[in-house]
This record gives C-alpha cells, sequence and structure tokens, in this order.
C-alpha cells in the first residue's frame, strides 16, 4: 500500500535518514523503533508529505506522491510527535477546524467529531479550552485530530511521550481497535518496546538514520536465538568483576541493571562457574540468577551495542 | 476559506487581553494627548500649518497710480466733481498693496510665510521643494487693472499662481487669494460704476481640484489630529499583531498539520488577511467613534462627512490586510519569530514615522516626506485631514486608487515569498 524507496534526507550536507526502505501492506500494523535522533520524525515527515526527500521515492499503491502528494494527504492520518493543537480554541472548535481542512462533508462532520470524542474518551470536555487539558487528554485530542476523516493510513508519532501509564493504555487499545475493527492501517513510532511488541505485527528498527533489522517479532528475536539472557542480582558490583565478565570469550554484552548486571552470552556457553569464581574473588554475593526471554531490547542492544533510550 | 477566517477571528476573540489593549489603549491615547496637548495649544487650537509663499511683484504700483491719476484728470467720460473721489478711493487701497497686506495680515500670519523675491528664485524655491507656492502679480497689473475697472477696457494681465504639484495646502493658499480677489474686485467695481466687473482672476495651477470655497474651515482641532493620526498608527500594529499569530500557529505545530491537509496557501493566507481587514475596520472605527463619543472630536459634521471617514477607513483596511498578507509570508520563512516580530515593529515604526503619525510630518526632509505620503498610514493621515477641511468627495479616490493598488501589490508580493513545500522553517 505504501513504500518508501531509498529514502533519504540531508540537512546541510548532515545526512539524517539514509536510504530507508519501508513497506506497509493494507491492514498491517507496523512499529518504527529507534533512540532519540534516529531520524523517525524526519521519516514520517517525508511520508507525509511535509518534507521533500533529498533522493529517494514514496509510493502509495506504486505511484509516486513526491510531486504530487495530493492522493496520499486525502488517505493519510499523522499523529505528530508535538501537540499540534490550538491551545486557545477548545476541543470542539479544534476537531471542526481540523475536519473541516480535511474536507470531511458537512453532513458527517459533526457526527463524525462526536465519533472520535468518543473514541478518545473526551465527549464531556469537547467545550473545554485546550489550555486547560491535562497532557494526556491533549494527547489524545492530538490523535482525534488526525482521526476526523476516517484515513486509511494512520501514522502516529510518539504518540504516548510523557503520559501516565492509564492514558497510554488508553491510547494503545484505541490504535488496536482501530486497527482490528476498521482495518486501518498504522505505523507506530516508539522508543518504548513494549508498546511496539504489543501492538505492531512488524517492526523496523532505526538508528543513526538508517533501518538496522526489521521483521515479525518472532524473526527479530530469532537474531538473538543464538544468545542467552541472564539476569544476575548482585549485593554489590565493582569495574573490575564486570570487566572480568567481559573478559570471557563467550559473553557478547554485559550491562549494568540497577541491582546487577545483564549478560548476554552465546547460547547454552556454561558461564556460571566463572561467574561464581568472579564474584568469590571480588567479595560480591549472588543473590539471584535468571534466564531471561530476550526481547526487543534486547535485539537493539545486541545491534547496536545501546539501549533504546541511551 | 471561511474556515480560516472564523478560526482566525475566534483566536483573536479568545485573547481578550489583546483585544482590550488593541482598542482601548489608541483610545485611551486619544483622549489623554487631546486633553494634555490642548492646554499647550490654548491659545491657537488649530493644527501648525506652516505653508511659504513666494511672491513677486513685477509691478510698478507707483508709476502706475500716477499714471492713473493722469489719465482720470484728463479725461472727459468721467464727470470732473467725481475725479477727486475717485483718486481718493485709488490712493487710500492701491491693489498690489492691498494683496500683499492681506496675506501678512495676522489673520494669515500664523500658517502663512509671504517672502518678496525674485521670479527665478520662485521657480527654483518651488522646484526645491522649500516653497510651497508661487504669486506673481506680473508688470502693469495695476495699470490694466485699474484701467479695465475705470475705463471699461479689456483686462489682459493675470496674477499667476504656481506650484509644483496640487495638495491640500497649496488649494488652500490658492483659495484664500481667490477669495480675496473676489471682494477686491466687488470693491472696486461698486467704488467704480455698479457695474460687476470681472477685473482679476488668478490662474490655477493645473490639474488642481475644485475647491469648495469654504475658507473660514481650515483649522484641525488638535484633537482631531489625534483621533486620526492614533486610529492609522493602530491600525498599522493590528497587521502585525495578526502575523504574529503565525509564528504561533508555526511553533504549536497546527500549521503543519495545516500543510498536511490538501488546502492551498492561499486559503490560509485569506484567513489571515481578511481577519486583519475585519479586525482593522472595527478598531479605526471604534476609534473614531469612541473619540467622538468621549471628546466630541466631529460634533456637527454631517452624514456625508461620517460616510467618507468610513469609506476611506476601509479602503485603509484594505490596505493593512495587504501589508498583514506581507508579513505572514515573511513569518513563514523565518526560523526565528523573534526576529520575525522584530522586523514587523521596524516596518511600522518606519512607516508610523515616515506616515507623521508619531512626529508632525514637516519637520522631516523632504524627500522622506514623499516617500510618507506612499506608506498607507501617511496617505490615509494625509487625505483624512484634508477631508475634514473639505467634504469634497473627489479628493477621496485617487488615495483609495492608490490604497487599492497598494493592497494589490501587496497579496502579489505575499503569494511571492510564499514558501514552498519544506522551505518552512
Ligand atoms: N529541520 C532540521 N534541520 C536540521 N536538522 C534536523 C532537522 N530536523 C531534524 N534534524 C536532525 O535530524 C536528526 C533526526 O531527527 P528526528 O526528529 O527525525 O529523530 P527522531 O528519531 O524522531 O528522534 P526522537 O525520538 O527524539 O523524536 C536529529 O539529529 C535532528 O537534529
Ligand atoms: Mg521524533
Amino acid at each position: 500500500m505504501i513504500e518508501t524507496i531509498q529514502l533519504s534526507k540531508a540537512f546541510k550536507e548532515r545526512t539524517v535518514v539514509e536510504d530507508v526502505d519501508l513497506y506497509l501492506d493494507k491492514g498491517e500494523s507496523v512499529g518504527l523503533l529507534g533512540p532519540n535522533g534516529a531520524g523517525k520524525s524526519t521519516t514520517i515527515s517525508m511520508i507525509s508529505s511535509l518534507l521533500k526527500p533529498t533522493s529517494g521515492d514514496v509510493k502509495l499503491d506504486g505511484k509516486s506522491v513526491i510531486s504530487d502528494p495530493g492522493n496520499i494527504r486525502k488517505v493519510l492520518g499523522v499523529v505528530p510527535q508535538e501537540i499540534a493543537l490550538y491551545q486557545e480554541l477548545t476541543a470542539y472548535e479544534n476537531l471542526k477546524f481540523f475536519g473541516r481542512i480535511y474536507r470531511v462533508p458537512k453532513g458527517q462532520l459533526e457526527s463524525r467529531i462526536q465519533e472520535t470524542l468518543e473514541l478518545v474518551g473526551l465527549k464531556d470536555r469537547q467545550k473545554d479550552i485546550i489550555k486547560t487539558f491535562s497532557g494526556g487528554m491533549k494527547r489524545r485530542i492530538n490523535i482525534a485530530s488526525a482521526l476526523l476523516h476516517n484515513p486509511k493510513i494512520l501514522i502516529l508519532d510518539e504518540p504516548t511521550v510523557g503520559i501516565d501509564p492509564q492514558s497510554r493504555n488508553y491510547i494503545l487499545d484505541m490504535i488496536r481497535q482501530l486497527n482490528e475493527s476498521n482495518g486501518t492501517t498504522v505505523l507506530y513510532t516508539s522508543h518504548y518496546m513494549e508498546e511496539v511488541e504489543q501492538l505492531c505485527n512488524r517492526v523496523y528498527i532505526m538508528d543513526h538514520g538508517k533501518v538496522i533489522a526489521s521483521g515479525s517479532h518472532s524473526e527479530l528475536l530469532s537474531i538473538l536465538s543464538n544468545e542467552d539472557t541472564m539476569k544476575v542480582q548482585l549485593n554489590q558490583m565493582n569495574e573490575d568483576f564486570i570487566k572480568a565478565i567481559q573478559d570471557i570469550d563467550v559473553v557478547r554484552q554485559v550491562e549494568e541493571t540497577g541491582d546487577g548486571i545483564k549478560i548476554i552470552a552465546k547460547k547454552s556457553a556454561n558461564i556460571i562457574s566463572s561467574l561464581v569464581k568472579f564474584a568469590d574473588q571480588q567479595n560480591i554475593q549472588i543473590l539471584n540468577f535468571q534466564m531471561e526471554n530476550p526481547s526487543l531490547e534486547d535485539v537493539f542492544l545486541h545491534l547496536t551495542g545501546r539501549t533504546l533510550r541511551d | 476559506m471561511l474556515t480560516f477566517l472564523i478560526k482566525d477571528l475566534l483566536l483573536f476573540w479568545r485573547d481578550r487581553k489583546e483585544v482590550v489593549t488593541v482598542i482601548l489603549l489608541p483610545l485611551l491615547l486619544v483622549v489623554v494627548l487631546s486633553v494634555s496637548m490642548s492646554g499647550l495649544f490654548d491659545e491657537d487650537q488649530s493644527e501648525n500649518f506652516d505653508l511659504s509663499l513666494g511672491l513677486v511683484i513685477e509691478d510698478d504700483q507707483d508709476e502706475a497710480m500716477e499714471e492713473f491719476e493722469a489719465s482720470v484728470t484728463q479725461s472727459e467720460q468721467i464727470p470732473d466733481d467725481m475725479k477727486p473721489e475717485l483718486i481718493r478711493t485709488i490712493q487710500e487701497a492701491p491693489p498690489v498693496e492691498m494683496i500683499t497686506e492681506y496675506l501678512t495680515s495676522p489673520e494669515l500670519e500664523h500658517w502663512l510665510t509671504v517672502q518678496t523675491m525674485s521670479r527665478s528664485e520662485v521657480d527654483q524655491g518651488i522646484e526645491s521643494g522649500n516653497l510651497d507656492a508661487g504669486l506673481i502679480i506680473p508688470e502693469n497689473y495695476t495699470a490694466q487693472l485699474l484701467k479695465s475697472i475705470h475705463f471699461d477696457e479689456e483686462n489682459k494681465t493675470e496674477l499667476s499662481f504656481i506650484a509644483e504639484k496640487t495638495s491640500f495646502e497649496v488649494d488652500m493658499v490658492h483659495n484664500v487669494i481667490q477669495g480675496f480677489l473676489e471682494q477686491m474686485n466687488l470693491q472696486y467695481a461698486i467704488s467704480a460704476s455698479g457695474s460687476e466687473i470681472n477685473a482679476s482672476e488668478i490662474q490655477r495651477p493645473e490639474g488642481a481640484t475644485e475647491m469648495m470655497a469654504d475658507n473660514s474651515s481650515f483649522t484641525i482641532s488638535i484633537d482631531q489630529y489625534f483621533t486620526i493620526s492614533m486610529g492609522a498608527l493602530f491600525v498599522l500594529f493590528m497587521a502585525s499583531t495578526v502575523a504574529t499569530r503565525t509564528g504561533i500557529e508555526k511553533r504549536e505545530h497546527t500549521f503543519n498539520r495545516i500543510a498536511l491537509t490538501n488546502t492551498p496557501a492561499f486559503h490560509f493566507l485569506f484567513g489571515k488577511t481578511f481577519a486583519t481587514f475585519i479586525l482593522s475596520w472595527m478598531q479605526i472605527v471604534l476609534i473614531f467613534i469612541g473619540s467622538h463619543a468621549i471628546l466630541g472630536v466631529f460634533s456637527g459634521r454631517s452624514l456625508t462627512f461620517w460616510m467618507g471617514l468610513i469609506f476611506m477607513a476601509s479602503i485603509y483596511s484594505f490596505a493593512i490586510a495587504g501589508l498583514s498578507s506581507i508579513l505572514t509570508s515573511i513569518s513563514l520563512r523565518l526560523k526565528n519569530p523573534d526576529t520575525a516580530n522584530g522586523i514587523f515593529m521596524a516596518i511600522i515604526i518606519f512607516c508610523g514615522t515616515i506616515g507623521g503619525n508619531f512626529i508632525p510630518i514637516y519637520i522631516l526632509p523632504n524627500w522622506l516626506q514623499e516617500i510618507g505620503e506612499w506608506t498607507p498610514n501617511g496617505l490615509t493621515l494625509a487625505v483624512l485631514m484634508e477631508w475634514l477641511q473639505v467634504e469634497d468627495l473627489s479628493i477621496l479616490w485617487m488615495p483609495a486608487l492608490s490604497l487599492l493598488s497598494l493592497t494589490l501589490i501587496a497579496f502579489i508580493v505575499c503569494l511571492l515569498l510564499y514558501p514552498k513545500r519544506g522551505e518552512i522553517s
């Protein structure tokens, strides 16, 4: 339905998006993951016709939309990363304005506004001025504004940033509902792995402007299929200890967690004896030891050597 | 497009503080300035015009008088017993002297400076703008005039009135002289034979507008001046106020959301421009009506006067809307809203200054004054001052056309400046 081909963007010589190939099939829910500054928002801006790519193409049903964005604008709903609402207007007035400029037919506008307000659960607050809303409520109206024209494709750029878990779950449920019962194609951007794991069938992982991995959840996890993740809880730790563990040749990665370390090592390699030995030497007690199922977070760590929210 | 207009008006309405500032501040200023300044101008409430007229006397009055006396004495047409009486009348009121005396009389002194000079000096003075007008009393003027009155000879000489361009001030001087000459003619005619003789006329400068000869009303009171100049000035700020909101729409990302739809750019501009028009219009009309309600600025004026006032206010508001459309395009192009605001303020203060809204325009150098008449506010100020003197619709057409052309040019510039996709900073 939608695809990008070798999409690139440079701001004054600095390339922030490089040769990105994405595709979204009808009805799919796809995640775009990446740390701050990975180029996610820039990619979205190019897909949604806000920004002209330096090179590459964006196609909707096989037709390029770069020079003629009219068609994609009609079917696309974009929830920007920032709250893009008139702070001085009421929720209703905002929706009415955006509905009208999205050319929602006059006869349907009123019912569409009420439906979307219902969907985001803010029907009773529609007469209030946006300025007086909480962060989570603003986020929800921010999403509602992109839904009025019943878009076939919905692109959400970190729609849950900076809000409480309750609002977050509400929003995630809402998007899932749109995808599952309305058949809306979703591109969901985030740096929260859990959200993407919950919501999306397929994931692209971006870093430094490039797609570094992509595939379904299990495909991505199979990247780690020859590795084990262990969580070790310790009463204390020091650098010598971590260094010693890193130096074991089957160990790929050691990461400090709050109360211990996380070790990624070659599958089935027995490092427990070494672990106990080094702990003993440094006078460190092992309080707990646990094998973990790898997450996308681990995939990212594996690919980049960094965590998503570094 | 209406959608955008409603949005812009609604946003403005929500910002009550701004509404109050925009309307009450200028009104307050008009009242405060008028009250405090009227003390300074107590003795002379008239506006401080200073017009300079170069007077060229090529006529030799004394010789003409002697000649005339001789011809009267020798005349056979005039009965002998009337001769001394006639000579006495003429001696008491020699025409050239009467004209010069009148021009330097206390009545005119405070707004008209008359200097006697040579013809070439007058030409130079007018060209350089140091003189507003020149009056030339040609050779043999007295002789011809007297002959035509008393010996029924045809009068071939005329006073010439010259000016570089016609303006309100020039017309005023012309009118004053014309009025005086008519009176003088009448007097002479009565003293001569009772029959009416059109002895003296002055040549009008080319293209001069017909004036309604009401010489008694050419003073502008200080509160009228402030009402008009503050009105014109604060409306100027409206252009910037509305354009600044574009900066807010960029900052709050709503502009991006608009850019995501298939809305043509001019819908967005139309909203801004038409909102500016409506708001400017309401503002200036409220200032006029408010000042009138509080100070009675325009008391006793006719309906025609008010219609002209509101007509010009409407045309001026169009020009302001044009200005705001340019500012809107600029603000879309600039990354930093503070830079945009700085540029807006600079434009407004420049226009306000050379248009004469801040300071009386005549202290500015000539060339700047001329540019000043090309600013919408300067032009509006000048026209409305004239309109206060003379309720003649014909003085409104040209400025109205100029303002509309200015508006059109502004729209073209604004569309040229409007950023394309990806150029929005
Ligand atoms: N208009 C611009 N001019 C110059 N550089 C830009 C511009 N927009 C983005 N960048 C740069 O491009 C890079 C990618 O930014 P982008 O906003 O796409 O990242 P992101 O993945 O969305 O990050 P985040 O998770 O923080 O939203 C950043 O380094 C940013 O500084
Ligand atoms: Mg982003």
